[in-house]
């Protein structure tokens, strides 16, 4: 047992309300500089829809994340033979129409317009080529369904759907659209890491934060094409590649990144979990239906006390194992296993989970009254107007059990809660639902409370960074000890 | 401790040999090798001479065929103590420039051309170039008389041998390469000639004589010719049909209307064109865009696109 730990992340996608401000509060402090202006380390996507950049999600055309090739895990865009002879051209770049050509707006003309019959508008200039443009596409170009004869059609989740599902998609009063944030996923078995032929990328050994040494990066940009979740950008200004630092100067001192600590919705979590360095390469390479379980069982529990002393032996302080008890991720993920990985059939192990979204059952007509209302308690879930296979598609590696589970618990909560508060629900009725999801009445509590209640200290739990132990990893304090201080400055010469 | 870094505690002279019987065995030493060299020096410019005249000299002298570029060099010591000879062979242009007088009058005979500096000249050199010349004088026929053309018309035959020399449709006896391969010539056909040697439409003019091209032939002396020809020389039946067809090309003149240079454009731009259409439907397909061909594939169903 090699166990590290990971600061994990879980979004709640049911209490997201896609107004953008986690966008914004990034945008605002990393990425507003010329070269990055286009770059979204967190960005909010409506589903169905392609996202951002253009249909990411769509391996056959990006090539990203990893394949099982017999026995050996490799990556689908690049290898040792490929990185040599594609060194000077990587294939399987998005360009930049993928993902949106940059703009700001004339708004001197608004000023200095000539006097004439219309108002005047700030026309849009590209910020690449400082042209007017017409603006074709942007970063949230599909918000709320926009264009989505176009957009939300080419969801790549949509796969498996019947035509009947995908039809009724787009009809009045069954449609139906989510929001679906994302950051980089800081994966247990980066694509992006993997891929870097300079090792400029890495995962940081004490919280496994992937970052990329801006230093090292010779712009090979391998890592933009590797990575499956497409959350790796080059900056065309300094020629370096760039992506989410989950904020480690915040965490480092205490503080939620700022995408979680601006999220209006609450939907974001944080914490640590500890997990089984050596199970990573085996696990990454078991059958897309054995993924979630084998992803959640490299997971381990802090509470075990052989998993503390294997912790404790591999350098991980008690403070950080203290904070691994009480993350919020590890009750999310682990214990109630309510929250996914994104897409783990790519086999980059993700460690941002994410809670799927409930959603309104479809309605019934009859005549010209449309009804809302279903009598089937439970199996409205298949009901919902999100098809299952849908978000078994995001979430589920295209298999329906694990979304099945989590909405099936989040179900019976509600209805247990709404027993207890209003009391229009029979008890006998909400407590045969927590059964029937595997739920018991503490659990549904403690996940009311940890999904509605939640305070700040209960959604971030964030260990103390301990850099002065975690720089030990990589120098020796003694180094200089000895050769400062009183005493030569040069050895003494003999024989003179 | 002391001791070790003192260097007076090397010295030792018991145990080395004395200085001065050490420095005469070097001596004789080098002396007996440098013996040794003049002498192979001296035997082998005399053995070299004759092969030294024929590539370096024959292309502008004779001895006893009359005068090419240069004089006829039969009795030349004669003319001239060998003193003065040696010094001009050594170097030329010095002579001239020094504003000797027999110097200026053979470079008014030879047209204004300066005899160039000949490569590996040396004094020993020049000294059996001398005598072999004394000896080659007193023959009857010097094995240096150069090439003997005759001057009465050439055949059609000998020009058409000799076209098919230049092209390397014959093939040269001696293994050497054709003529086309670096050089062109008005009236080729297809893409004409190579470009890396002169035009040798003019050449005949420019040589002014059937004698001074074909001993000009017999042992090419340009620093680019000379090494590919050394061992591969042309033999006398082969000068003669190109002197044929040289100087048939040089008396039709005429501009050069081939169209080599053109043909040779147009099949560069064929090439190229046929690369880049072959490189495109290589990697026909290769990952261009996602968003663009999405939209379009959507407006086209729906029949919406302008």
């Amino acid at each position: 047992m090699d166990v590290r730990s990971q600061i994990s992340m879980v979004f709640h996608l049911d209490k997201c309300i896609g107004c953008h401000t986690c966008s914004i509060a990034c945008k605002n402090i990393w990425t507003d500089r010329t070269g990055a202006d286009y770059m979204w380390w967190n960005n909010v996507e409506t589903k169905p829809g392609t996202g951002y950049p253009t249909a990411w999600e769509d391996q056959k055309k990006y090539n990203g994340g990893w394949e099982v090739n017999g026995d050996k895990l490799e990556l689908k865009s690049t290898g040792k033979r490929r990185t040599i002879t594609n060194i000077f051209h990587h294939p399987h770049q998005p360009s930049m129409d993928d993902y949106y050509e940059p703009w700001t707006y004339d708004y001197q003309n608004l000023f200095n317009a000539p006097e004439g019959p219309d108002q005047p508008t700030a026309k849009p200039i590209s910020m690449v080529t400082g042209e007017y443009i017409d603006i074709e596409a942007g970063p949230n170009w599909d918000d709320d369904l926009g264009g989505s004869p176009v957009y939300a059609e080419n969801d790549p989740n949509l796969e498996g759907l019947t035509a009947e599902q995908r039809e009724q998609l787009n009809a009045v009063e069954r449609l139906v659209f989510f929001y679906f944030p994302r950051i980089c996923n800081h994966c247990l078995n980066p694509g992006c890491v993997a891929a870097c032929p300079s090792g400029a990328l890495y995962k940081r050994g004490e919280d496994g934060i992937v970052l990329v040494d801006q230093n090292r990066c010779r712009a090979w940009r391998s890592c933009i094409a590797a990575c499956p979740y497409k959350k790796v950008f080059y900056n065309w200004n300094t020629g370096k590649s760039e992506k989410c630092i989950l904020c480690f100067p915040r965490l480092e001192t205490g503080q939620a990144p700022a995408c979680f600590h601006s999220c209006v919705g609450r939907i974001r979590y944080l914490g640590v979990l500890l997990y089984d360095a050596e199970q990573i390469e085996s696990v990454a390479k078991r059958p897309n239906e054995e993924l979630i379980d084998a992803h959640r069982d490299m997971i381990l529990d802090p509470f075990d006390p052989a998993v503390i002393d294997a912790a404790m032996r591999n350098g991980i302080h008690e403070s950080v194992i203290d904070s691994a008890q009480k993350s919020p991720v590890y009750k999310y993920v682990k214990t109630w296993k309510i929250a996914l990985p994104p897409h783990i059939e790519f086999r980059t192990l993700p460690m941002l989970f994410y809670v799927p979204p409930m959603s309104p059952v479809m309605a019934s007509r009859e005549g010209s009254t449309v009804d809302h209302v279903s009598e089937n308690l439970f199996h409205d879930i298949d009901d919902s107007r999100v098809p299952i296979q849908f978000l078994a598609n995001l979430f589920g590696a295209g298999h329906e059990a694990k979304v099945r589970y989590a909405l099936r618990k989040q179900k019976a909560v509600r209805w247990y809660r709404r027993s207890v508060t209003v009391g229009d629900v029979p008890m006998e009725v909400a407590m045969r639902m927590l059964a029937e999801a595997d739920c018991t009445v503490e659990e549904a509590e403690s996940i009311y409370k940890l999904t509605s209640l939640c305070t700040f200290d209960d959604r971030f739990v964030i260990p103390p960074a301990h850099r002065e132990e975690a720089i030990q990893m990589l120098e020796d304090p003694m180094e200089h000890k000895q050769s400062v201080g009183f005493g030569f400055l040069s050895k003494p010469r003999r024989g003179m | 401790m002391m001791s070790k870094s003192n260097p007076e505690q090397h010295s030792n002279p018991a145990g080395r040999p004395t200085e001065p019987s050490r420095r005469s065995r070097r001596l004789l030493q080098s002396l007996l090798v440098a013996a040794m060299l003049f002498a192979f020096q001296v035997s082998a410019n005399a053995q070299e001479a004759p092969q030294y005249f024929r590539q370096n000299c024959m292309s502008c002298h004779t001895i006893g065929g009359g005068r090419l570029t240069g004089p006829d060099l039969k009795d030349v010591s004669q003319r001239k103590d060998r003193v003065w000879l040696a010094r001009f062979m050594l170097d030329p242009k010095g002579m001239i420039a020094s504003g000797d007088p027999y110097a200026a009058q053979l470079q008014q005979e030879a047209r204004g051309v300066v005899m160039p500096t000949v490569s590996g000249m040396s004094k020993e050199r020049a000294d059996a170039l001398l005598d072999l010349i004394e000896a080659e004088s007193k023959l009857e026929k010097s094995q240096f008389i150069g090439l003997q053309i005759p001057d009465g018309p050439f055949s059609e035959a000998d020009i058409a041998l000799g076209r098919d020399i230049f092209l390397g449709r014959a093939r040269l006896k001696n293994g050497g390469p054709s003529c086309v391969g670096c050089h062109t010539a008005i009236g080729l056909p297809g893409l004409g000639g190579g470009r890396l040697g002169p035009d040798l439409s003019k050449v005949f003019e420019r040589l002014e004589s059937r004698k001074t091209l074909g001993s000009w032939l017999l042992a090419p002396p340009t620093t680019t010719m000379q090494p590919v020809w050394r061992g591969h020389p042309l033999e006398a039946e082969e000068i003669l049909p190109l002197v044929a067809y040289f100087e048939d090309v040089s008396r039709r003149g005429g501009e050069d209307t081939s169209p080599a240079r053109l043909n040779f454009f147009l099949i560069g731009l064929a090439g190229t064109v046929a690369a880049l259409v072959g490189f495109d439907l290589a990697w026909r397909k290769r990952f261009r865009a996602v968003r663009r061909p999405m939209v379009r594939a959507a407006a086209l169903k729906r029949g919406q696109l302008r």
